[in-house]
């Protein structure tokens, strides 16, 4: 996004040389699992969902380890919705629907312990256009030009603004996180690239003429921004960050996770010939 | 030194021979026992062209009366090398001036001084050691060649020794004080260096004070293999004990657990503060240009500050008054060429010297076009010039100038690099008063530029300082010599500018440009207090003033900003002063060994801040500021040395604890992109690191080389990182061993290998994982509580004399780094498995297995 990619350089230098990577079996401590929450509210039927899980030992199959029996509610200017289980870990309200400007106040039970969160739903800005670019040096695996996808969107002026983008190229959801702020672009027309590197060079993650591209923008409030931003420098493995940690989640009582109220706006196009 | 030879069965020395020889020049006396015995004699140029004559009559004698009693009236010894015989020029055999009558009651004390240079250069000498035969009394030379000693009054015979010179004896009559400038001739070997002149007694200087330093002379770390066979000094003194490497891919090195922005890098006086080319591969040190790198490990003297860790001097050649010279040097990525010469004979000189790779020009070979039109090259010009005015003043102009340029797709990239210029006068008030002022500039910037689209950014930042430093030493008597002085900067730092063009609605930015004035004055005394005990104690006080313009900030807890004030031009924000006691005294236990005990404290104003795992080019060096305080330590070191088999060996033993304060780093969550202020974006803490040092060097004779080993501990405490517990630095490294050795096999081969082996960085590895939003994220624990696997690596190397004549020699160098392709880790990664997404796998990067490389060296 706006963190303009320097390192994407240096792993061109570093490519340049004799690196190489392999797998191996290194021995790593287990922590025990730790309780993740990720609770959101939408403006939209359907959008209000808590999923409660576990996290897992390394070198575990991974799986979404959904954990039943935890009492989940969320309030908003006196009124308290319930959230029922609909499959293991998942709890769901199909009557809230998120208003700008309210603030949402998830409360999770669960075996003795209580966690709590706060957000309040941002204003909407709309998603203006969505749009295809060339990169200046990306290929995909059979060395065709790597193309990316480029969000265009009014920022409001007089608030700071938070935002995060989900992808989807033919109905599947691409795994990387996407999230920009308005520290530099405050109150300008932004034409934002999605940049991501498809790591295990699978196929349905490039963007091809013909394919169906959508994206979905969430305007987030600042603490869940800046747990997106901390989840996504130190908690991905890379191995660049000389401090990995677990990112600072709005959620009390020790859990993983965070809580989030976001408008929606979409965009959808058939990805033209370039 | 006779009869100390041990006769080992199967000595050479312990053969029979039967000879008689009348008046035969030593060289051709040493050619027929050779060939009446099969022993064969190594020695240097100064043997060969003695014009000493041997007269032997031997029956059935062994090889070591022979010797003994044919060399017993001469300067010259022998050792046992292996089956040879090593015969070398010495000077201690010359005898002693007889007894001072008695007739001189209380004699009247003088002074010599003066400054040692090399016949060949005239190049000045740093280090030179000038003693009393006896070795009763002695001083070396500071910086600049200079040296003063005082004497009673009569006949006195100096030795004077140096690195890669021939020792030389100087008959002096004293009867007032006096100025003797010494000229030494360069020993033998020049391109090939093998260093066999004598050792003197106390080699390491028992005597002195000074703690965990070490002192190299150029000549010394040629023969070292390196990667890609360009000599590193850098990446020598990595080999040393208490300093080391931050791993390959980076420049940086740590110094007894200290950070790499702690280490105080200076050529010819002026700051560099960043050190590497091509992100850590080279160092901006070329060393065709460097004639000596003094390193202080902490226990820095009162005349250096501002870092907490080391000070690594590093001194250029001043250029060669005598005659002018071309030498270079043609590698595998790059090439060298260092030209110097007289501009007054004897009396003023220049020179320049430049280095470029040209790693780029393979790049055009390759199909790949973003490959194709990709640039990754450094360049680095050093040039000097120095002028006599007269006896007692001299005047140096030295500069140095390096850029990297690394780019990608002729769209995207970085330029980095330093400028340096000095001007520097010595001047010699008397015999007893040296005074250097230097006027010093030094730059630092970076350039990235980035084009995606429609969108152009470019991004700058810069330290840039003003620097006035003056040094002066005094020479109070015999027991007393005092330096003092005063340093002065003025340090510009724009921390990023950044222009943005295109659609990318990226407003362009300017962040405030920061001032601050560092002042110190120093004042230290070095006293002989007896014949075994000398003690050096010193105050340096330093005066960090932040200066307005500029816009400062409260900040809470958790990063937010509380409120801010504005200052105007010159306003003094904050003066932070700092007492820097030093304190060294050693006891010379006997005539081999000694123990020193020493006590230092630094404060340091700049800081460096990165949360990369390789130190980057764009780091951030920042100042003090209200918020963020000096950083301080404290270090205690004890050390004991000793030299064993007749000084052939030298034993060093050093521990160390050092206590250190306002120590800072990146918060978690911290964003480095960003135009809020950086106090939004720290924590701050103490840390600890103590450690044991020993270092085994053997200096003459055909092996040398050494052993160095450190056992080691470095921690933090850091509010709000690893829930307030203190962890392990990322530069904790509980085992260093470092192997190295030079051998010469004779007068064409130099083989030359080392070996490393160290305890992997301390790094902080996922102890789970869990799934946001349907990808998986790590779950971590303690900061810094795993390791990378333990570091080896063995390097090769070898060097053959190709051409030697008196106006022309040339060589050719060949080295194997990493040469049994040991996989070391650069870092370990973890990610989903490429074919199977529910699996998490742990990966590690490797950068370099089995590096070759040629490189070809000629000089006329």
């Amino acid at each position: 996004m706006h963190t303009i990619r320097f390192s994407a350089i240096l792993m061109i230098l570093l490519g340049l040389l004799s690196s190489c990577d392999k797998v191996i079996n290194l021995k790593l401590n287990n922590s025990g699992p730790q309780t993740v929450i990720e609770g959101t509210v939408s403006n939209e039927a359907g959008g209000a969902k808590v999923s409660i899980s576990q996290s897992q030992n390394f070198y575990d199959e991974t799986s979404f380890t959904g954990i039943s029996g935890a009492q989940v509610t969320v309030d908003v200017d006196g009124t308290v919705y319930n959230f029922d289980p609909t499959a293991a870990g998942v709890y769901q309200n199909s009557t809230l629907i998120g208003v700008p400007g309210h603030t949402y106040h998830l409360t999770v039970k669960l075996n003795d312990k209580t966690y709590t969160s706060t957000s309040t739903m941002p204003q909407v800005v709309k998603l203006d256009s969505i749009y295809v670019v060339d990169d200046e040096f990306g290929t995909n695996k059979d060395k065709t030009k790597l193309r990316v996808a480029t969000v265009k969107y009014q920022d409001p002026a007089n608030e700071q603004n938070y935002y995060r983008f989900i992808e989807y190229i033919d109905g599947r959801k691409e795994k990387s996180l996407f999230v920009d702020d308005d520290e530099f672009t405050n109150g300008q027309t932004v034409n934002s690239r999605l940049n991501f590197s498809n790591d295990n060079d699978d196929p349905a993650r490039e963007i091809r003429t013909g394919k169906q591209l959508m994206i979905e923008m969430e305007c987030i409030d600042a603490a869940v921004y800046k747990y997106f931003f901390s989840l996504n420098s130190n908690s991905t493995g890379s191995g660049n960050s000389a401090a990995p940690s677990n990112p600072t989640s709005n959620i009390t009582g020790g859990a993983l996770g965070y809580f989030s109220a976001y408008p929606i706006t979409r965009k959808t196009i058939t990805v033209p010939a370039n | 030194m006779f009869g100390n030879l041990r006769a080992f069965a199967q000595s050479p020395l312990d053969k029979t021979i039967t000879i008689k020889l009348n008046n035969v020049p030593l060289r051709q006396a040493l050619d027929k026992i050779t060939a009446a015995t099969g022993v064969r004699f190594t020695y240097n140029e100064s043997v060969a062209a003695s014009n000493i004559k041997l007269t032997i009559n031997a029956k059935e004698q062994s090889l070591k009366q022979v010797l003994d009693a044919a060399l017993a009236n001469y300067p010259y010894s022998y050792s046992q090398l292996d089956q040879d015989i090593l015969i070398r020029y010495d000077a201690t055999k010359l005898k002693k001036p007889v007894a001072e009558p008695a007739a001189k009651p209380a004699a009247e004390k003088f002074t010599i001084s003066g400054t040692v240079t090399s016949k060949q250069s005239g190049e000045t000498i740093i280090g030179a050691s000038i003693r009393l035969v006896d070795g009763a009394q002695g001083t070396s030379t500071n910086g600049y060649g200079f040296y003063s000693i005082t004497l009673p009054a009569g006949d006195h015979q100096l030795l004077i020794s140096a690195i890669g010179q021939k020792s030389l004896i100087v008959p002096v009559s004293l009867t007032s004080d006096q100025r003797l400038n010494i000229t030494m001739e360069d020993n033998a070997q020049e391109l090939q260096t093998v260093t066999i002149t004598a050792t003197q007694k106390g080699a390491r200087d028992l005597k002195s004070p000074q703690m965990g330093v070490e002192k190299l002379n150029i000549k010394e770390i040629n023969d070292v293999p390196v990667l890609l066979g360009e000599h590193d000094v850098m990446k020598t003194i990595q080999l040393f004990p208490g300093i080391k490497s931050a791993g390959e891919g980076s420049g940086g090195f740590y110094v007894r657990g200290g950070a790499t922005d702690q280490n105080l890098l200076m050529l010819d006086e002026a700051t560099v503060y960043n050190a590497y080319h091509l992100l850590g591969f080279f160092s901006t040190f070329n060393s065709d240009a460097i004639k000596n790198v003094s390193i202080y490990k902490g226990d820095m003297p009162a005349q250096y500050g501002g870092r907490l860790s080391s000070v690594i001097d590093v001194k250029m050649n001043d250029g060669n008054n005598q005659k002018f010279g071309v030498s270079g040097g043609v590698g595998m990525i790059a090439a060298r060429l260092n030209i110097e010469g007289p501009i007054q004979k004897g009396k003023s000189s220049f020179l320049i010297s430049a280095r470029r790779t040209y790693a780029d020009a393979f790049l055009k070979l390759s199909k790949d076009t973003v490959v194709k039109n990709s640039k990754l090259y450094f360049y680095d010009i050093n040039a000097k010039a120095n002028l006599v005015l007269g006896d007692k003043d001299r005047i140096y102009i030295s500069g140095y100038l390096g850029k990297d340029v690394l780019s990608a797709n002729n769209v995207n990239g970085i330029n980095w690099g330093n400028t340096t210029a000095t001007l520097r006068w010595n001047h010699i008030f008397n015999n007893r008063f040296f005074s250097n002022t230097s006027f010093i500039y030094s730059n630092y910037d970076y350039e990235i530029k980035v084009k995606q689209d429609v969108n152009t950014y470019g991004i700058t930042s810069r330290i840039k300082d003003w620097n006035f430093k003056e040094d002066m030493q005094y020479d109070i008597g015999s027991d007393h010599s005092l330096s003092f002085g005063v340093n002065s900067v003025y340090h510009t730092i724009k921390p990023g500018e950044i222009s943005a063009t295109g659609n990318s609605g990226f407003i362009s930015q300017k962040l405030e440009t920061r001032y601050a004035w560092d002042n110190a004055a120093y004042v230290s005394d070095t006293w002989k207090a007896t014949d075994r005990f000398t003690l050096t104690y010193g105050l340096r006080v330093s005066a960090f003033s932040i200066i307005g313009p500029g816009t400062y900030y409260d900040v809470d807890a958790d990063g937010g900003i509380t409120g801010s004030k504005h200052y105007n031009s010159g306003q003094i924000v904050k003066t932070y002063l700092n007492l820097e006691p030093r304190v060294a005294a050693a006891f010379q236990l006997n005539d081999i060994s000694s123990i020193k005990a020493s006590y230092a404290r630094n404060a340091q104003n700049l800081h460096l801040v990165s949360n990369s795992t390789a130190g980057s080019p764009t780091d951030k060096w920042i100042a003090s500021t209200n918020l963020i305080k000096p950083e301080l330590a404290d270090q205690f070191s004890v050390g004991y040395y000793r030299d064993l088999a007749e000084h052939k060996y030298e034993f060093t033993f050093e521990t160390y604890y050092k206590k250190l304060q306002n120590q800072l780093d990146y918060r978690n969550d911290a964003n480095i992109f960003t135009n809020q202020p950086i106090e939004t974006q720290l924590l701050y803490g103490k840390g600890r690191a103590y450690g044991a040092e020993f270092l085994l060097r053997k200096k003459t004779g055909r092996l040398t080389g050494w052993i160095s080993y450190t056992l080691s501990k470095s921690e933090r405490l850091i509010d709000g990182i690893n829930n307030n517990q203190w962890y392990n630095a990322r530069q904790d490294r509980t085992h260093d061993l470092a192997i190295v050795g030079i051998y010469k096999l004779n007068e064409k081969w130099t083989l030359s290998a080392n070996f490393v082996l160290y305890t992997g960085d301390a790094v902080t590895y996922p102890s789970g994982k869990y799934l946001v939003d349907g990808a998986t994220y790590y779950y971590y624990t303690n900061r810094n509580a795993s390791r990378l696997p333990t570091y080896n690596r063995l390097d090769l190397g070898a060097t053959k004399q190709l051409k030697k004549t008196k106006k022309y020699s040339s060589e050719i160098n060949f080295s194997l780094y990493n040469a049994y392709g040991n996989r070391n880790a650069y870092r370990i990664y973890f990610r989903d498995n490429k074919t199977d997404p529910n699996k998490t796998e742990a990966v590690r990067t490797t950068l370099f297995t089995y590096v070759p490389s040629v490189t070809y060296n000629f000089k006329f």
